[in-house]
């Protein structure tokens, strides 16, 4: 083997310095957007199901629901499940990409670094959300093409992309809690379905006025009703500042809740025994 | 306490009712190369675990570097490097992202992470393969990876838990090397852990032997071997009972005698010499071996004395748990009769 140029004392000194936290956050969301990026089979199918979504429901739905949407955009109206979808089951990428570190023995490495555990855990949510934005662009630019005229333009556009991205950082929370917990990436991966009533429990394909019953009642306690109003209010209305306020109040909410749920599970995870 | 020290003080790790280290206690100092040796399940990896944080002691107390590893867990990360048995690298990533990212997180700047990075892939002979993901490298690749990520931040103490373990044998002399050399040039302290006796004896300023979570003895190989006495005549037999009779024969030609299943062992200075008496004894008494060898002392020997079992007995019950072919150990140096 080649020797080592530098002398001790060149290199001992220069690691005195602490790496701010939020550099240490973000060369965690780095690496965990770069690991992901590099296996398109993680970011493809929550892809290719929103785009599935949104071309189906739109196809076989939009003429009878002129009825109950009185001239609005159907398409307006399906791209925000699109959207949850794609947040519901891209939200495993950072629970995968942390049950990886564990089994590959990387999240040990880590540990025996000063590493700010926070960052273990900010970094893989953020990363998620920023790829759960980039699919969200995706799907939105498909729904352009297929004719949506968004009431509030391109800023409505940005504004939709934004509570995809706060969401997308609270299901992640969810996955991250699970990961750390099991370490296990089928638990992990199986983990995010449980989610998926909430897309269903709403206002799904008709709006909340006209569900009935039990529906309604479980569309009523569903935060995911919350934010599909808003965004649709953004897509076809306008800016409806008490909607909207509603469904982001909604997305940190829940975010809020899963956090701490990620965060205790990370305790449990980095806890020494 | 030096910045270089390691000292292990009653350390005990209990998982419930189970025991994996039980009352070790030792010191390393500064700058020395410290083989810790031991079948697979004695309590290395358990050892090591506690004295670089990421387990806690049910007991006891560790200190690295005149820290110590409950209390000041941080300052133990910042002044030791640590080579786990299990590779521990993100398979997607690149060497000299992981090598960068790993400097940062010691607190370089990105400059400083990438030149060291470029510094330590030539130091491990990988600065060809940089462009390929760390998941397509060999085993040999790997492990001198993980040794260069130990490296990054120039650390003062170095654990090494089985640096070796499923390599080919010109990547463990190269890991030999690098061992010495980080030693020599730099002085730093190495805690090397290992099932391999040769390894241990080649590298190893002094030793301790841990089986089923206790420490046997601790020393200088050389010295531990020099206990034993300087040679010994080993007789092989079909049969057990063709061994008591050997022993009834030939015991008070030698200092000391060891009976290892088919095998007596017979220790004395010079033994070589007394070679030709022995087999005349053994004839004379009817009994025909069916091998003799002469052997000069190994730590496989000094295992045997302190245990009661051979070293490569103790890893081949192991072996169905860990995957580690039975029989591949080391040996000292031994030549036959």
């Amino acid at each position: 083997m080649a020797a080592i140029a530098t002398t001790r004392a060149g290199i001992a000194s220069a690691p005195v310095e602490r790496t701010p936290f939020l550099l240490q956050v973000s060369m965690m969301a780095w690496r965990t957007l770069i690991t992901n990026i590099r296996v398109p089979g993680v970011i493809l199918p929550p892809l290719i199901i929103s785009g599935f979504f949104l071309l189906v429901y739109n196809s076989t739905l939009s003429g009878a629901a002129n009825f109950f949407l009185r001239g609005q955009s159907y398409l307006g109206f399906i791209l925000p499940l699109s959207v949850v979808s794609a947040a519901l089951s891209g939200a495993s990428v950072a629970g995968q990409s942390i049950v990886r570190d564990i089994e590959n023995g990387y999240f040990d490495k880590l540990m025996l670094t000063p590493v700010n555990r926070a960052a273990l855990l900010l970094g893989p949510m953020i990363a998620g959300a920023i790829l759960l934005a980039m699919q969200t662009l995706v799907v939105v630019a498909m729904a352009l093409l297929l004719g949506l005229q968004p009431e509030t333009g391109a800023l409505g556009l940005l504004a939709v992309i934004g509570i995809a991205l706060l969401l997308g950082v609270g299901f992640s929370g969810f996955t991250v809690g699970i990961a750390l917990r099991t370490g296990n990436a089928a638990a992990t991966s199986g983990a995010s379905f449980l989610f998926f009533p909430l897309s269903f429990l709403t206002a799904t394909f008709v709006p909340y006025d006209l569900l009935t019953g039990w529906i309604q009642t479980a569309a009523f306690v569903n935060p995911i009703t919350y934010i599909l109003d808003a965004m649709r209010t953004i897509l076809n209305i306008g800016w409806d500042g008490e909607i909207i306020l509603r469904g982001v109040g909604s997305c940190l909410a829940l975010g809020i809740v899963l956090f701490i749920w990620a965060y205790t599970g990370l305790r449990a995870r980095t806890k020494r025994k | 306490m030096s910045s270089g020290e390691i000292r292990a003080e009653n350390l005990i790790k209990r998982y419930g009712e189970f025991t994996a280290v039980n009352g070790v206690s030792f010191s390393v100092k500064s700058g020395e190369i410290f083989g810790f040796l031991g079948p697979n399940g004695a309590g290395k990896s358990t050892t090591v675990k506690m004295l670089t944080t990421l387990a806690l002691p049910t007991e006891g107390r560790g200190l690295v570097g005149g820290y110590d590893v409950v209390t000041q867990a941080g300052d133990v990360r910042r002044i030791a490097g640590v080579a786990l048995q299990e590779i521990g690298l993100d398979n997607l990533m690149k060497s000299t992202e992981l090598l960068t990212i790993q400097g940062q997180l010691f607190g370089m700047t990105r400059r400083q992470a990438q030149d060291r990075a470029a510094e330590l892939l030539a130091l491990v002979k990988l600065t060809e393969f940089t462009d390929r993901p760390v998941g397509k490298y060999s085993g040999g690749m790997r492990r001198r990876l993980d040794l260069a990520m130990a490296l990054v931040h120039q650390p003062e103490i170095l654990f090494l838990d089985e640096p070796t373990t499923g390599l080919d044998p010109a990547s463990r002399r190269d890991i030999w090397a690098e061992v010495r050399r980080l030693n020599r040039d730099f002085g730093m302290t190495i805690f090397l852990t290992t099932q391999y006796l040769e390894e241990a004896d080649e590298l190893a300023d002094r030793i301790a032997i841990i089986d089923r979570a206790q420490i046997r003895v601790e020393g200088q190989p050389a010295e531990l071997k020099a206990a034993l006495g300087s040679e010994s005549i080993n007789v092989t037999f079909r049969e057990d009972g063709d061994v008591q009779r050997a022993q009834d024969e030939v015991t008070e030609m030698f200092d000391r005698v060891q009976i290892d299943r088919k095998t007596i062992r017979l220790y004395r200075n010079k033994a070589a010499e007394i070679i030709p008496a022995v087999v005349n004894r053994l004839s004379g008494a009817g009994l025909e071996p069916v091998a003799l060898t002469l052997t000069t002392p190994t730590l496989d020997d000094v295992f045997l004395q302190v245990t009661g079992a051979r070293f490569e007995e103790d890893a081949k019950d192991e072996a169905p748990k860990s995957g580690r072919r039975p029989g591949r150990r080391g040996f000292g140096q031994r030549k036959s009769a």
